[in-house]
């Protein structure tokens, strides 16, 4: 009898959870994941090569960046407030990085980077910058990162952490003659790390635009284009396409703070706006077709398109 | 930003913590029952294999089990997976509260004397009146500190279902805090969670006492 009555009980709760799964996702418009690989639907394909004048460029990736951006950003090396003197010294050392070749030569690892590094040797006055090994050489700079953030900072192939940022902070330290300290953080609480002295610097892609009075503010040695991802078979093509879609976002990212400030208006014709923990579930809700586009910085989108192409 | 449009942001978060936390009680609690019978099954195989789905739902994060829960349809079968957040959410989080409570409940049952087994026969009893009228009032009272505990747990993990881009309590208040470079929308997830968690007890409690009516 116990048994009966637990045999019942499962199945009940097994064909509620199935009801309630049946509802929520309708399997019989479900686009197999193969479907991206192949030709669109006919109907489809005939208003994309109207619309689209390379439609051969369309087999090339399965995701690409809208045309349109969203807006550029700048990246520079955030201190405490009031910590002008490091900020000074760490940016004196990244001129004198520039001006040797060593940025570039750091930024040839990284194509995702390369063409947005906005330093040119030509450019710097050599006059004033720090000279090799000026630093005080019993001093540690802890370098503080999200581990989570490729190309700038992550975990590399080999295990060890890595990144455009990584490496050369790494090398102004070396140019300095200082010992460098990894501190790797949780991004949500990189206010607290930098306050509480864990770590010298943010430095991990970290946008100045409207945190700028939030910081001391090093160097900018970088430039970002927030752009829009999309399937190259969504059929979407401009901003304008994204009315009613639905579109992800990481949590506390610069495209997140654009689409809710500078980019309100866009954002207000997504049907919604999901915000992720990171880029990395966002893309598989992307690839498993449960939301339509990803706002995202154009070279960790690149990060990620390349990733799946591998 | 002010802390009234603080709270009132993380508001909705709060009301989608507390509608994870609703519906998870809701099928886990009796869910936790039919995986317990199933375990106590004289057929082997039914037994062997609710060990099985016990050890998975023990041994592994729940992180990781929403995350299957979400993205399995489409990785394993192909399937859309639009629209099917919430309902992945809530089928994690009652799977594996369900194998915690099911042990639960397994552990006050066997802990019932057999003699009370064997008095209910004497009395006339049939074996569904002896597991309603006679063991199970008895279990429910033995079991309800461990299932406050677990409960407790289930208010502070509703904040996993973000890594299913649901946006609960904790999520908004990580994005306030990120936004506005302040650390007070942590100090009110806290309170929230503290506040809920005495509710939990406090009703556990009252339910404690009203089952002692043996002194």
């Amino acid at each position: 009898m116990k048994k009966n009555l637990a045999l019942l009980l499962t199945a009940v709760l097994t064909a509620a959870a199935i009801a309630g799964c049946g509802s929520a996702a309708p399997t019989q418009g479900a686009p197999a994941p193969e479907a991206k690989e192949e030709a669109a639907e006919p109907a489809e394909e005939a208003k994309e090569e109207a619309a689209e004048e390379a439609p051969a460029e369309e087999s090339t990736g399965a995701y690409v960046f809208l045309d349109e951006d969203l807006g550029v950003e700048s990246y520079a090396i955030g201190f405490r407030k009031g910590d002008d003197e490091l900020a000074e010294q760490v940016s004196g050392a990244v001129k004198a990085l520039v001006a040797n070749g060593t940025y570039a030569e750091i930024g040839e690892k990284y194509p995702d980077i390369k063409d947005y590094l906005c330093l040119d040797a030509a450019d710097i006055d050599t006059a004033s910058l720090p000279e090799e090994g000026s630093g005080d050489s019993s001093y540690t700079f802890k370098h503080g990162f999200d581990l989570d953030y490729p190309p700038y900072s992550y975990l590399q192939d080999d295990g060890t952490v890595g990144g455009f940022d990584v490496e050369l902070c790494q090398a102004v330290c070396e140019y300095l003659g200082w010992g460098y300290e990894a501190v790797p953080f949780n991004w949500d609480a990189k206010d607290m790390e930098l306050n509480a002295g864990s770590c010298d610097c943010i430095w991990s892609g970290f946008t100045k635009e409207g945190r700028e009075d939030d910081y001391t503010w090093g160097l900018t040695y970088s430039n970002n284009t927030q752009g829009i991802l999309v399937a190259a078979d969504s059929g979407i093509k401009t901003l304008a396409d994204l009315e009613g879609k639905i579109v992800g976002v990481q949590t506390a990212t610069s495209a997140y703070d654009m689409l809710e400030d500078s980019q309100a208006d866009l954002a207000a014709t997504f049907s919604e706006l999901r915000v992720y923990e990171t880029y990395t579930i966002a893309f598989n809700d992307l690839k498993a077709g449960a939301i339509d586009a990803i706002a995202i910085d154009m070279t960790a989108g690149s990060f990620l398109i390349a990733g799946e192409n591998k | 930003m002010s802390l009234s449009t603080m709270l009132t942001s993380m508001g909705a978060g709060m009301l989608r913590s507390c509608l994870i936390f609703f519906l998870t009680l809701l099928f886990s609690l009796p869910l936790g029952m039919g995986v317990m019978f199933l375990r106590r099954s004289r057929i082997a195989v039914v037994q062997w294999i609710t060990k099985i789905y016990i050890a998975i739902m023990r041994g592994t994060p729940l992180m990781l089990q929403l995350l299957m829960w979400y993205f399995g349809p489409y990785y394993i079968f192909g399937w859309s997976i639009r629209g099917y957040r919430f309902t992945a959410i809530i089928l994690g989080f009652s799977m594996n509260y369900a194998a915690y409570f099911a042990e639960i409940y397994r552990g006050g049952i066997e802990a019932i004397p057999k003699g009370q087994y064997e008095a209910a026969e004497v009395l006339g009893y049939s074996k569904v009146q002896t597991f309603f009228k006679i063991i199970l009032p008895q279990v429910i009272k033995t079991i309800l500190p461990s299932i406050t505990n677990e409960i407790i747990t289930l208010v502070k993990d509703t904040s996993l279902a973000f890594t299913l881009a649901y946006n609960e309590m904790f999520s908004l208040a990580k994005q306030i805090a990120a936004s506005q470079t302040s650390f007070m929308p942590f100090i009110i997830a806290g309170i929230f969670y503290f506040i809920a968690n005495y509710v939990v007890a406090f009703v556990m409690e009252r339910i404690e006492k009203a089952m002692n009516y043996y002194n």
